[in-house]
């Protein structure tokens, strides 16, 4: 245990020494999609809930995608870069160890932004409550680990920053914006409707807005399923990623 | 028992659209416990390449056969084997973001070392290779020298029974150099085996026993390093004349101001040269060859014994 530990000790602190950077900066960025898009067009409302409470409930659902993907990906790319994935290499850690320190890591950052952006935010909203308490927990705790494996595939994958920023900008963002953080999915035209229900981050955003305002657009179920299995197939990933090219990725 | 038995490995770069490089090619090694042994070959001999291979960093070819650390496959029992390992690499590496201190904290806690006993070794030694007031710098802002020793502070801190330096004194100034050959002097006296690569063959003659020379990924030459040097310099006469510009016997070279004369039996070749060049002959000497002239030999000159 003591290995994983140092491991995700490590990460933790490397984190935590660029605050600003890991930290804040999704905050401010929530803080002016609230502004901008919430209480200007605050007056709407969908189904029961505000126009506000809408987007603020997918905003977190996407704080927690991003942090959790982005932490292992950028301390891997560096590593690979620096050469310090050698650290990786020759200690005895197990491939799954390294997985699971990285992705407990991005859970961690996902966490402290996540309480911190509800610190700040929260006025934003008066009077809310939490619907679905245990439900929210076990979302938050399941998507900081599930897309930190995804980020721990991605950044044993990628051979540079370019790889990286293609992920970012080409694959996570168009997942995200595209998962009903700021419209409900099921309004859309066919087939997008449709081809959204095959976006997994839209379930982590349906299930985020579930247990904070008892808001769904997809079947909570439906969305329970679609997301145990995605971590199923991220977890599967990331073991075969990390196994057959971590003693590789120094070429 | 080995310290390091690599037997029949082989490491191909496949960089298309660059034909298939053999970097490492079928190359076995036997290296007994507690010496200091050199590994030595020109650029791109594939030291480096076989060193990666030994510490877990490169996947070998399929068809090697295996790499074992005081007899524990790095493949079958990888754990056990990276305990064992202590490496150093070529290249020197530091994360930006830590302290000296972090950096050995995690890195040990990485090989499971407990807490309590990484507190108490860190500042041992880091006051062993003159890092103490370094402890809690950023390892960014040490001089090259010191970042090199803390590559090495790295290597030790799980006290590993075999340590693979890969050009320990690349770049590094003499006294830093000797600093480090006393250090792994006094490491092989408490019972380290060190094998270390090099370019330059005086630390080879000043430090191990015995070496292995590679080129292009094979082993040309391996024993002891003074039998390999007398071997090389038993067929040499050397010698200098007082008038250079003369018709010289069968077989002479001419090396910088200095003459060398290959021969099969001492006492009838040096007979012939003294009755060739008569008064002219200034002095002669069979001296050892140094390893410099043997490595040149085995690695440049034609068909190897
Ligand atoms: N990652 C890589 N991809 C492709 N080829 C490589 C790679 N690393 C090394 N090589 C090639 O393999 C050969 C052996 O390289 P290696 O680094 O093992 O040599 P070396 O003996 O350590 O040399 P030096 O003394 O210069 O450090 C060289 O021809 C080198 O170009
Ligand atoms: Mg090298």
């Amino acid at each position: 245990m003591t290995f994983m530990w140092a491991l995700y000790a490590r990460e933790v602190k490397r984190f935590r020494k660029l605050m600003l950077d890991t930290v804040f900066s999704p905050i401010v960025s929530m803080v002016l999609y609230l502004t901008v898009f919430g209480v200007v067009v605050s007056a709407k409302s969908i189904g029961d809930i505000s126009f506000l409470a809408f987007i603020y409930t997918g905003l977190l659902a996407m704080i927690m995608v991003n942090s959790g993907f982005s932490n292992p990906g950028f301390a891997l790319i560096i590593a690979k870069n620096l050469g310090s994935i050698l650290d990786l290499q020759v200690t005895p850690l197990r491939p799954w160890q390294i997985g699971i320190a990285y992705s407990l890591a991005a859970l961690t950052r996902g966490l402290f932004t996540l309480s911190v952006a509800l610190a700040l935010t929260v006025w934003f909203i008066p009077g809310m409550t939490i619907a679905h308490p245990l439900s929210l927990l076990a979302i938050v705790l399941i998507t900081g680990l599930q897309y930190g494996m995804l980020g721990v595939t991605f950044g044993i994958w990628a051979k540079g920053f370019e790889a990286l920023t293609f992920g970012t900008t080409f694959v996570m963002q168009p997942m995200i914006f595209l998962a009903g953080v700021f419209y409900p999915v099921g309004q859309l035209p066919a087939p997008w409707n449709l081809i959204s229900q095959f976006n997994p981050i839209h379930h982590t955003v349906n299930l985020f807005r579930y247990s904070f305002v008892g808001y769904a657009d997809t079947a909570p179920l439906i969305s329970w399923a679609a997301v145990l299995g995605c971590s199923t197939l991220f977890f599967g990933l990331m073991q075969w990623m990390t196994l057959r090219k971590l003693a590789e990725s120094l070429q | 028992m080995h310290a390091l038995t690599v037997e029949n490995a082989s490491k191909t770069y496949k960089s298309p659209p660059r034909p298939p490089l053999k970097a490492v090619d079928n190359l076995s090694l036997h290296i007994p416990e507690g010496q200091i042994y050199g590994l030595l070959g020109p650029n791109g001999a594939g030291k480096s390449t076989l060193i990666s291979m030994i510490c877990g960093a490169l996947k070998p070819d399929p068809e090697t056969g295996s790499i074992r650390i005081f007899d524990k496959d790095v493949v079958r029992q990888t754990d056990q084997a990276k305990q064992l390992l202590g490496i150093v690499p070529q290249e020197i590496i530091v994360e930006p973001a830590f302290t000296v201190e972090e950096v050995l904290y995690y890195f040990s806690g990485m090989y499971g070392v407990p807490q309590a006993e990484r507190r108490k070794r860190i500042p041992e030694l880091l006051e062993s290779l003159g890092l103490a007031d370094k402890q809690h710098d950023k390892a960014r802002s040490l001089s090259g020298g010191m970042k090199r020793r803390l590559m090495i502070a790295k290597a030790l801190i799980h006290k590993p029974r075999l340590l693979i330096l890969d050009e320990p004194t690349a770049g590094v100034d003499v006294s830093l150099r000797q600093r480090i050959w006393e250090l792994v002097r006094q490491l092989n006296a408490q019972g380290t085996t060190v094998i270390f690569t090099t370019h330059y063959l005086e630390e080879a003659e000043q430090l191990c026993e015995s070496m292995t020379v590679i080129n292009k990924g094979k082993v040309i030459k391996e024993g002891k390093v003074k039998e390999i040097q007398q071997e090389f310099s038993q067929n040499i006469i050397s010698f200098e004349l007082y008038q250079s510009e003369v018709e010289h016997l069968a077989g002479v070279r001419r090396v910088g101001v200095e003459f060398e004369l290959p021969f099969r039996d001492l006492v009838q070749d040096m007979r012939g040269l003294l009755d060739f060049y008569g008064d002219n002959l200034k002095s002669f000497r069979n001296e050892a060859a140094s390893l410099e002239k043997v490595f040149l030999q085995l690695t440049e000159g034609g068909p190897t014994p």
